[in-house]
């Protein structure tokens, strides 16, 4: 299984290269079609990609979520996912453009780190373990997801050749409204994470909320797309600010996954 | 003067400006180390920031008086404006019901010939209403009006948290006793003894540790009445109303004091515990540390080759009152002599150690947790929508409204009726 595993992982580190490679010949080229292709190779990277966690989770006998190369590589699948379904459900393929290097990064990242597997140390047996992390890589490919198409916001706004970009991504409105909703998926997920990451602890630590870093910065980046949404009903602030919020709010979900685990010590540095 | 008071209190400008505190609080704390003596905190500064951090309570960023405050105030912020919410959003339910009030609305328009429950259908609404506009039979239907609540849901969800959470360190007690297999300890004052019937360590094939798995018996020291249960990391257990968590493990031994001959005393002792001598307590051994796989590493000290119990050895040191008279690792079968006394180490074992808690709001800042999700969930995928469809000479005027995503929604009533309208005309 876990030969098998390493077979499909190079594959899918392929094909998101690929992938990489068409989108970027689109914006060369700007032919429509070859969007698409970039498209087709994203959705086939991300069966196999299941397939390979599949095979992970079956060789390893748990949930494929619990060391650093099996995070990040569920991490590049969950960006992935929310990335085609946000590129489906929008007629977005200019979403492929931004999101698939970043896909690449992750899976690079992933790849660069030990596939070793390990019994796992008796305070991460646990199934809320495995709803906690599920949840945690749909919350930080959401808020992805809200960064890359607030990057493409911007740059909008900043281009002054206009013609191809205009004609490939939503309207302004429309992109301010996408980037929106990512956010509130991430959010909602970010507070699923939340609340498992508690029940967990509770079981694990007797205590659900001990000020442990990772937890701290969890909630500062809650709290910063709290306030993100509330400045967005009082005082309307959408587009270009809310723009460089969800981008500073990327910031925050990046230093919550690894500054926290690099810079600050604590209980979670194993995750 | 007051009522400008109470809008402040809840109104949103408040809130953000808490949200924004409560995160750079956050944040300070994380990066600051906490709860260090003065003395640390002006070794590793200087003085004057020492004296800053513990002026502003920023050695324990997440218990000071400020920090408290600032909860404090998002809680009323959010009571008072969940209370003040509450008659606008019945009025705002009532008007979502309202297919007359969708006139004055921003809203979506579109044209169709015929079929319009076609429409309805193709957007998800429940079989529409008839309804008398104006003397003519107009169709309405609407779906997530439970949506309006989501945000006050939401709300409220996070109010009972904190609420749970603030009652539960208040009102919450917590306990450690450890000890080895056959040891009964008292839980602090509360009455209960805790015996340890049994406590293993069980270990994978590369002889990293599997689980930690501990026998216990609560018995009440009043009336002896007695309950028992396993604990292993991450399966607690709860007896008498308190939950016993199989916290950490350590190493403990016998220690066996023989004077002239003849056994004196008899103890087992965690590392880390002392012990006086009984016949002579101002002579007492400390047993600093355990290593169970004995190796001397040059510039380094003691240390153990592996977790095995292959060539234990215990590091001592002995006081004659407050003076240090000995310090050694001793390893097996050997003897400290002091006078007449004869101390010796035997039987290492594992100690466990468990951790008791009681805290009877858990299951509010559970609920308040649910509530919140629940809530999240509302305002964010329940998007209140309507649709009217009023008879006019060529054919409906379609208006529809979503009180979310307006823009997205006016795009699905425009393809819905294209759709229809393509079915329908050959
Ligand atoms: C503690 C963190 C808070 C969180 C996570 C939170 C969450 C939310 C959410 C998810 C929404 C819906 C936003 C949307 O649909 O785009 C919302 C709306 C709102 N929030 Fe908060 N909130 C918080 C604190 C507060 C506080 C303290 C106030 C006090 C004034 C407040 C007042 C409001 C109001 C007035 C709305 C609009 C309600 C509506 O559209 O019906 N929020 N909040």
């Amino acid at each position: 299984m876990l030969y098998a595993e390493n077979i499909l992982f190079t594959a899918v580190m392929l094909i998101y290269f690929a992938a990489m490679i068409f989108f970027f010949v689109f914006v060369a080229v700007k032919k429509d079609l070859i969007a698409k292709i970039g498209v087709l190779l994203l959705c086939a990277g991300l069966l196999l990609h299941t397939a390979a966690l599949v095979c992970r989770g079956i060789g390893a006998g748990r949930l494929p979520m619990t060391n650093q190369y099996e995070f990040a590589a569920s991490f590049a699948w969950g960006l992935c996912l929310v990335s085609l379904v946000f590129i489906l459900k929008f007629k977005f393929p200019m979403l492929g453009v931004f999101a698939a290097p970043v896909i690449f990064l992750v899976i690079g990242y992933a790849a660069m780190q030990s596939r070793e597997v390990r019994a796992l140390m008796p305070a991460l047996q646990s199934r809320w373990l495995g709803f906690h992390v599920a949840t945690a890589i749909i919350s930080y490919g959401a808020f992805g997801v809200s960064f890359v198409i607030s990057l493409i916001f911007l740059l909008r706004e900043r281009m002054k050749d206009q013609g191809f970009f205009d004609l490939h991504t939503p309207k302004r409105e429309k992109l301010d409204l996408i980037s929106y909703r990512s956010v509130c998926l991430g959010l909602l997920f970010l507070t699923f994470t939340i609340v498992t990451g508690a029940i967990w602890a509770q079981r694990a630590w007797g205590s659900y909320w001990s000020w442990d870093p990772k937890e701290t910065w969890s909630l500062v980046t809650w709290l910063v797309y709290a306030v993100y949404l509330h400045l967005r009903i009082r005082r309307g602030w959408r587009g270009k600010s809310a723009a460089i919020f969800a981008v500073a709010g990327f910031v925050c979900v990046i230093f919550t996954y690894i500054g926290v685990n690099t810079l600050l010590p604590g209980i979670h540095s194993y995750a | 003067m007051l009522k400008k008071f109470w809008k402040f209190v809840s109104s949103m400008k408040f809130a953000i400006t808490l949200l924004v505190l409560l995160a750079l609080a956050c944040a300070a704390g994380s990066f600051l180390t906490q709860h260090q003596s003065y003395e640390w905190y002006a070794s590793r500064y200087s003085e004057r920031t020492a004296a800053v951090i513990y002026a502003l309570g920023l050695d324990d960023v997440y218990h000071s008086l400020w920090f408290l405050i600032l909860t404090a105030a998002l809680c009323c912020n959010l009571l008072f404006c969940n209370l003040l919410r509450i008659r606008p959003l019945i009025r705002k339910t009532k008007e979502f019901s309202d297919p007359q009030t969708l006139r004055s609305s921003p809203a979506a328009h579109a044209e169709i010939t015929q079929r319009p429950q076609a429409v309805f259908e193709a957007l998800h609404f429940p079989k529409p209403k008839e309804i008398e506009q104006n003397t003519e039979k107009a169709l309405f239907s609407k779906r997530n009006g439970i949506g309006i609540w989501g945000a006050w849901i939401c709300h409220f969800g996070i109010l009972l948290l904190i609420l749970g959470f603030a009652l539960g360190q208040t009102t919450g007690v917590e306990y450690a006793v450890y000890g080895v297999a056959g040891q009964t300890k008292p839980i602090a004052d509360t009455g209960y003894l805790l015996t340890i019937d049994d406590f293993r360590i069980g270990l994978n094939e590369d002889d990293t540790v599997s689980q930690y798995t501990a026998s216990l018996t609560v018995s009440d020291g009043k009336n002896g009445e007695a309950q028992s249960a396993q604990v292993s990391v991450n399966d607690p257990a709860s007896l008498f109303g308190y939950q016993f968590y199989q916290n950490s493990t350590g190493w403990a031994a016998d220690v066996s004091i023989r004077k002239s001959g003849a056994l004196l005393q008899q103890e087992t002792l965690c590392a880390g515990e002392s012990l006086a001598v009984r016949d002579l307590p101002s002579l007492a051994l400390c047993f600093n540390a355990f290593y169970p796989d004995f190796v001397m590493i040059e510039g380094k000290g003691p240390s153990t080759a592996s977790g095995k119990l292959l060539n234990p050895a215990y590091l001592y040191s002995l006081y004659y009152g407050d003076e240090l008279i000995g310090m050694n690792a001793l390893l097996s079968g050997e003897v400290i002599t002091v006078d007449d006394y004869e101390i010796r180490f035997s039987n290492p074992q594992n100690y466990t150690v468990i951790q008791i808690k009681r805290d009877r709001f858990t299951p509010l800042a559970l609920l308040g947790g649910l509530i919140t999700m629940i809530g999240l969930i509302l305002a964010f995928y329940l998007p209140p929508k309507r649709l009217l469809a009023i008879p006019d000479p060529s054919g409906y005027s379609l208006i529809g409204q979503s009180l979310k995503g307006g823009l997205l929604f006016s795009e699905q009533l425009s393809a819905a009726v294209k759709e229809v309208s393509g079915q329908s005309d050959p």
